[in-house]
């Protein structure tokens, strides 16, 4: 229900005689308080409490039905929600019962030391006695009620449209409310119990089922999808469907009809402001900008360098003088010399003076390849390696092995050069053939190379897949990676598991030899885990590629290299695109007439229990003492009344489902109350100001002497 | 109290005349009352209905009996007549359209489908 005004403090409280009754309609969804006799409640609010705590003042409050949303923010409401009094369609917390009483007896204007009116409160058919006493209980002690009575909701309501003439003294009364829904005969205006039937649904369901089934398809707009708008929503849209599988069907179709059944739901949306593109001055502006820090580093870079420069040359000219020095200062001295210096002898020097000399050089920009330059021949260089072991002092053999070792490494680090050299080569031979084939014929041979590329891509592609288990096909299972059911293994998991299982088997199969040749050790290192794969460096497949795919993005401006070979997932990334009005957009469609629907097929939502035109058919069913003229007049007056009667095409499909169960031919007729909400209040006022309802009620006084199990056997006359 | 909130008069007052009890008095603050209603479940348990005579109308045996017709199937996610069940989740679907969606959402969503008609796994 919308948020409505809050209703204000009647004054002619006190206006009303001690013997007028005070008529409840006490509602799963609304609470309704007014005055016997009248036409309509003079109070009506939603039945919910909710008690939040002040925020200025730290107390706790109640607030009673809606409320004005923005004068929320004075209060704290993170532990309180809106609680109702109801469990199903029966009364069970009496506290809020209590508060919700207050907030009607208050709007009403009582001011007294007590409420001295009887009182006639509504209640589900066959409520427990439990429930029924407790509220007698809380009436009379605690408002000082004189007397109360309890009334069935759809039978006022059937009471008040057979006044207006709409159904006759004999029908059914089916009414769909919040919680729960009823059918039950009225024979000679008064209902019948024993026949009565009921089903857990209603529109609490249907708006509950919209909601989710909204928020599983819009999951972006969860936060806007509140049960208040959903229940705008249901009220403003939703539809009964006379058959429901054929008008899902024209939706299934997509055909132009259901386009225009379909009802769209823009949620507030502010278009991104566009972006102009920079205009020429502010380009220009930037690239000087960039143009000018560039300088700056450049210069800093040079300034130290220069720096840099003159330390190594102070430092090399420091280590030349104490060279100097050192070729004057006698044999003996030496040490004590040098001691001042840090260094400890003449060699170190020199060796820190090649270093400087290296550095100066390097920072220079001046080639530092000084060794090579100076290579010596081999037999210079190592001159013990020819001689024969047996020529050498152990010394020398020593020596012979580290000038041995010396030459081996400096070959092969001599043939890798040599072996890069001529790959260079090679490389540049064939980008020399690929541009003359380009030059000849541009598209052709663009072509090939496209052709090549996807080939390739595609080999590597599958190669990858069989390594890594493919843990693309689905995000349902299988995120860590692991092997999932129904998943195949690879080629090398399936060999692991198999020499896995051979082992595990094998065991005092006839006489262990395990071990017994070298070979059988092998077996543990295939077993390994990280056996599975062969990367021995990337095969030549991946290195063609990725040479082609260098090509085609040098030459090609349309190609788009799939985002790097080397990642597994192959799934498309969703490309971003700034979000439209159209998803912004809530559409109900089937949603319309599919919610509702669950009033006729509780099934649909888990509830094994009858449908409203069903209910019908069991209700008669029940019917103790039913002759064949009754049955007949019966089914001539079907009533629907309650909140969820009010949707459209409602009483034709409740008709097409009772013809469905009803013998052939017999009259049905189908009726809808005046005022599906409003009416069983009305009927309740007018039962209450009717003179015979005095004889009705229960006194405080029958509460006190007879005791709860009295009102057991309490029943209400509603024949007016 | 801001003057707004008292305007409105969305609170009811603490103290009301016409009652004999009053709610503080009723229920003190800072006391703990533990809870002193029951569930409806414990409400129709304590009205013993199984000694009634089965004639006589009470809150339990007004209650529908399931329906006569077959249940009917609906695709989970769009509400269309489904012929088919996804194996793997359960899923009532109308054709491969939906199929493909089922099978790309996550688990999560699936048991939600699921427990909008009462058959998603309950783990206790």
């Amino acid at each position: 229900m919308p948020f409505e005004t809050r209703p204000l403090r009647q004054s002619d409280y006190n206006y009303f005689p001690s013997t007028c009754p005070i008529v409840i309609d006490n509602g799963g969804s609304a609470f309704r308080i007014g005055w016997a006799g009248e036409s309509d409640p003079r109070i009506t609010f939603r039945n919910v409490v909710q008690r939040p705590r002040h925020k200025a003042t730290g107390e706790t409050v109640t607030i009673v039905g809606d409320h004005d949303p923005a004068l929320m923010k004075y209060f704290d409401c993170t532990r309180s929600f809106q609680r109702s009094a109801f469990d199903g369609d029966v009364v069970y917390q009496f506290e809020i019962m209590e508060y919700i009483l207050d907030y009607g007896f208050e709007r009403m204007g009582a001011d007294g030391p007590e409420v001295d009116h009887p009182v006639l409160i509504t209640e589900c058919a066959c409520n427990p006695v439990q429930s029924r006493a407790k509220l007698a209980e809380l009436l009379f002690e605690t408002y000082g009620v004189p007397s109360v009575a309890f009334g069935v909701d759809a039978a006022f309501s059937y009471v008040y449209n057979q006044q207006l003439g709409i159904c006759d003294r004999d029908g059914i009364a089916i009414c769909s409310g919040f919680s729960t829904s009823h059918a039950f005969p009225m024979v000679s205006g008064e209902p019948v119990f024993e026949a009565c039937c009921r089903t857990n649904i209603g529109g609490y369901h249907v708006t509950d089922y919209l909601k989710q089934l909204l928020s599983l398809k819009y999951p972006n707009h969860v936060s806007s999808i509140t049960w208040e708008k959903v229940e705008e929503l249901k009220m403003e849209h939703c539809c009964v469907a006379l058959d429901y599988f054929s008008e899902a069907k024209v939706f299934q179709k997509g055909a132009k009809e259901a386009e225009e059944k379909m009802r769209c739901w823009q949620l507030p949306w502010v278009p991104p402001p566009s972006e102009e593109p920079p205009s020429e001055e502010e380009l220009a502006r930037k690239a000087a900008i960039k143009e000018k820090q560039g300088q700056r580093l450049r210069e800093m870079a040079a300034a130290k360098r220069s720096s840099r420069i003159l330390e190594l040359e102070n430092e090399f000219q420091g280590l030349e003088f104490l060279l100097q020095q050192l070729e004057n200062v006698q044999e003996s001295d030496i040490a004590s010399f040098l001691s001042r210096t840090g260094y400890v002898s003449r060699q170190e020097i020199e060796s820190a003076l090649a270093r400087v000399t290296q550095s100066l050089r390097k920072a220079r920009g001046e080639q530092t390849e000084i060794e090579e330059k100076m290579e010596p021949s081999t037999s210079e260089k190592y001159p013990l390696i020819d001689l024969p072991d047996n020529m050498l002092s152990p010394e020398q053999l020593k020596e012979k092995k580290r000038q041995l070792f010396l030459k081996t490494t400096t070959e092969g680090r001599q043939r890798a050069k040599q072996k890069k050299f001529e790959e260079e080569l090679e490389r540049e031979r064939q980008n020399q053939q690929d541009e003359e084939k380009r030059s000849e014929n541009p598209e052709l041979y663009l072509q090939q190379l496209r052709a090549k590329h996807k080939e390739l891509s595609e080999k590597v592609e599958q190669r990858k897949r069989l390594k890594t288990n493919g843990s693309h096909t689905n995000g349902n299972n299988n995120i860590s990676g692991a092997v999932g059911r129904g998943e195949r293994l690879n080629a090398a998991q399936r060999e692991r598991m198999r020499l896995l299982t051979t082992a595990a088997f094998d065991r005092g199969k006839g006489e262990d030899t395990f071990g017994a040749r070298e070979e059988d050790w092998q077996l543990y290192k295939l077993m390994s885990k990280d056996n599975d794969d062969d990367d021995e460096g990337p095969d030549e497949n991946e290195v063609e590629l990725n040479r082609i795919t260098c090509r085609l993005q040098e030459i090609d401006p349309t190609f788009v290299a799939k985002s790097d070979v080397g990642s597994v997932v192959a799934t498309e990334i969703p490309r971003l695109r700034p979000l439209t009005k159209e998803d912004f957009q809530i559409i109900l469609g089937v949603e319309r007439f599919r919610c509702p629907e669950v009033l006729f097929q509780p099934n649909m939502i888990g509830i094994d229990q009858a449908g409203l035109d069903e209910m019908a058919g069991i209700s008669i069913r029940r019917l103790p003492s039913k002759g064949d003229r009754l049955e007949r007049s019966i089914s001539n007056s079907i009533f629907l009344t309650g909140g969820s009667c009010l949707f459209p095409g409602m009483v034709e499909r409740v008709e097409a489902g009772i013809r469905k169960i009803r013998p052939f031919e017999l009259p049905i007729r189908v009726v809808r109350a005046s005022d599906p909400i409003l009416d069983a209040w009305r009927g309740a006022a007018a039962v209450a100001a009717a003179p015979c309802f005095q004889m009705q009620t229960f006194s405080r006084q029958d509460f006190y002497e007879k005791g709860e199990d009295w009102l057991r056997r309490y029943c209400l006359r509603y024949t007016l | 109290m801001n003057l707004e909130v008292v305007e409105s008069e969305m609170v009811v007052p603490q103290h009301l005349s016409f009652k004999r009890v009053q709610m503080s008095d009723k229920y003190p603050k800072g006391q703990s009352r533990g809870r002193h209603w029951k569930h409806l479940k414990q409400i129709i348990q304590a009205e013993n209905y199984q000694s009634c005579p089965p004639n006589q109308p009470n809150y339990v045996n007004i209650e529908s009996p399931p329906s006569i017709y077959p249940s009917k199937k609906f695709c989970d996610i769009t509400g269309f007549e489904a012929p088919y069940v996804d194996p793997r989740t359960n899923i009532r679907y109308a054709d491969a359209e939906v199929f493909k969606l089922v099978r790309s959402l996550p688990n999560e969503y699936i048991q939600r489908y699921l427990a909008l008609r009462n058959a998603a796994v309950v783990l206790k």
